[in-house]
């Protein structure tokens, strides 16, 4: 019988892994050189980190 | 006469190549990366393969919900969709979420996110994949 398989993530480790996979996958698929996939998951993770917490905090006022 | 207004009829060579186009497409659905691996475009194809493999198991894993096709509402039903882009790797997520989906808790409706977010962007993959094999610029 299959137990399935389990993870327990924080919110942080979610979004950390959520934007490093779509990074990851959004630079090889857009550039072609490795110098500029590298610049480009760089930039890219940076922005949904960016973005992430920004939102996270824009909501901040309205969580009490 | 000849009609000048009619299209001309497109060249043999054209018609196979957009044939392979259309089966690399469908392969690069069917298992994330194939599609690329069909063209030598290793390093796509694998990434691919790892990228989307790697968000159906973290979602899966989170017990996020796996979309069934008998679903309930609009929402239901997009989930499907977005959770059948990733292919085999649907049934992969439904054999690993044995304990059904959990979406109490933040883990769980972060995976069902993972989960539809594999889907499109395997979807993405193969359309770049269909587009290359056509002999757009990739």
């Amino acid at each position: 019988m299959n137990a399935g398989i389990g993870f327990k993530l924080s919110h942080l480790q979610s979004m950390l892994l959520f934007a490093l996979l779509i990074s990851i996958a959004f630079g090889f698929l857009s550039r072609r050189r490795p110098i500029e996939r590298v610049k480009y998951i760089a930039w890219s993770l940076f922005l949904f980190l960016l973005i992430g917490v920004g939102i996270g905090w824009a909501m901040y006022p309205f969580s009490r | 006469m000849a009609d000048e207004t009619a299209a001309p009829a497109a060249p043999p060579q054209d018609s196979i190549r957009e044939t392979m186009a259309y089966a690399i497409g469908v392969a690069g659905w069917l298992v994330p990366g194939l599609g690329h691996a069909f063209m030598k475009m290793w390093g796509r194809a694998v990434m691919c393969f790892l990228t989307v493999g790697m968000l159906v198991i973290l979602g899966a894993g989170m017990r996020g919900n796996v979309f069934s096709s008998g679903g309930d509402d609009a929402f239901d039903s997009l989930g499907y969709l977005a959770d059948l882009g990733t292919g085999t790797f649907y049934l992969v997520a439904r054999s690993l979420e044995a304990n059904g989906a959990d979406v109490s808790h933040a883990d769980g409706d972060y995976g069902t996110r993972f989960l539809a977010t594999a889907g499109v962007l395997n979807l993405l993959a193969a359309l770049h994949a269909y587009e290359a094999a056509r002999g757009r610029k990739a």
